[in-house]
């Protein structure tokens, strides 16, 4: 039974994404948060960009860039980007192949780690900022409870002095020396 | 026999789960409007076997009492769209008391921002809310209200709108409201876990703060397996007259119509 005749409505979402992301490249923009620069890859694409984190100051990331992907879905900000480390960083929450694990990027009851309940989730009055300042406390305190890199999560446990040297090699790496 | 079940490491299991979630909610899409049109008693009987005599007798004691149904799609947001949609038509002919949300309304987005929400982050939504009841108050048609009501981008901003101002009122009453959340959690995790995220499913915390949020009162009237053969009702506040009647069955709300 058809009870309504539904219009394909993703080009209208996408609408009031591309809105959002407009508003938010603007104060990111005006105002950017320490130690991190973000915008869209090219300006015919607004549901790609490419975000640089400077290291945390104090922590064995300090001094490093870290270039990373963000993928914004057609009903942004209902749902959360997706977020990809696109150079080798060796962390507890990070998996091998650069995607980016925290509580923020996932809705509750979307949730792969099993995060502690009171971890902040995404909602869509989150913003780019929000996951990004995120993401720099998560390199500064890994959080070895959820690991996406089991490996980096024993190792931060278990040989802070190794995972201390890798650190720095990937800080060095960042910066191409 | 099912076959064994062999770990893939190099297989991503998370975004399979959230592929097959995101294919199921696309297939209710796919058979449901966000808001239906008027349908009468017997289509709803038709939801069950004739043998359910509990709920088909209850759908008959609904007959009695109330004119027909609209159905709201079945995606966690029921209760909020039900509501948003049942409220705006009631203000499509009642223009003191449209004054007066409007007041609310416009209000509100001051607020939230007091409470430490992000202005612009707000200011979005808000700026979708407001252009949908200033729509209300130019002579606005049913069915252009349905209209809107089923188109998602517009549909869904409402409905976050509706959820902030939850979690809004929530957190400004947190002291009394406290006392009513499980597991430990503070009012502010329970609003970023519970309310504003879309899907979430809502409770009687939620409609309390929804209808005391903007003065409104709600009927929300019973079906389930209870066996007095009537539906019992509840009205948001205590001993209110409601001007807006919801029909819960067990998860989900749809809108009745005296």
């Amino acid at each position: 039974m058809i009870l309504f005749d539904l219009p394909t409505n993703t080009d209208v979402m996408a609408g009031s994404a591309l809105k959002r992301l407009l508003a938010e490249y603007k104060q990111l923009t005006l105002n950017p948060p320490e130690g991190i620069i973000a915008g869209p890859v090219d300006e015919e694409n607004f549901f790609e960009w490419e975000a640089l984190i400077m290291g945390p100051e104090d922590t064995c990331f300090e001094g490093g860039v870290f270039p990373a992907r963000l993928t914004f879905p057609s009903d942004y900000p209902l749902s959360p980007p997706k977020m990809k480390f696109t150079c080798d960083i060796f962390h507890p929450n990070i998996y091998s192949d650069g995607r980016v694990c925290i509580s923020i990027l996932h809705a509750p009851g979307d949730d792969p780690m099993g995060y502690e309940t009171s971890a902040e989730r995404w909602s869509p009055v989150q913003s780019v900022e929000k996951i990004l300042l995120s993401v720099v406390s998560m390199l500064a305190e890994p959080n070895d409870e959820s690991a996406a890199n089991v490996d980096a999560a024993k190792t931060w446990r278990d040989d802070r002095k190794k995972f201390l040297e890798i650190a720095e090699r990937t800080v060095r790496k960042s910066l191409g020396i | 026999m099912a076959e064994a079940f062999n770990f893939d490491p190099d297989k991503n299991y998370d975004e399979a789960t959230m592929e097959q979630q995101r294919n199921i909610e696309k297939e209710i899409s796919a058979n449901q409007a966000l808001v239906s049109f008027q349908i009468d008693f017997d289509t709803v009987s038709a939801d069950y076997s004739k043998e359910d005599e509990t709920y088909l007798g209850k759908i008959q004691d609904l007959k009695i009492k109330y004119k027909c149904v609209r159905r709201t799609r079945g995606d966690g947001n029921c209760f909020y769209r039900a509501f948003g949609f049942a409220y705006l038509e009631q203000l499509l002919t009642n223009q003191v008391d449209y004054a007066r949300f409007k007041e609310v309304a416009t209000r509100s987005k001051d607020e939230l921002v007091s409470l430490g929400f992000p202005q612009f982050t707000i200011e979005d939504f808000h700026d979708t809310f407001m252009d949908v009841v200033e729509k209300v108050g130019t002579p606005c048609t049913t069915k252009e209200l349905h209209e809107t009501f089923n188109d998602q981008g517009i549909s869904d901003y409402l409905v976050v709108y509706l959820r902030l101002l939850v979690s809004g009122y929530l957190q400004k009453k947190a002291d009394f409201y406290q006392n009513f959340i499980e597991g430990g959690r503070s009012v502010k995790e329970f609003c970023n876990q519970e309310v504003e995220p879309m899907g979430k499913e809502s409770d009687h915390l939620q409609v309390m703060a929804l209808t005391s949020a903007l003065g409104v009162a709600v009927r929300v009237v019973y079906m389930d397996r209870g066996e007095s053969g009537q539906c019992n009702h509840h009205d948001f506040p205590e001993e209110s007259s409601p001007s807006v009647y919801l029909l819960y069955r067990p998860g989900h709300y749809d809108i009745l119509y005296s």
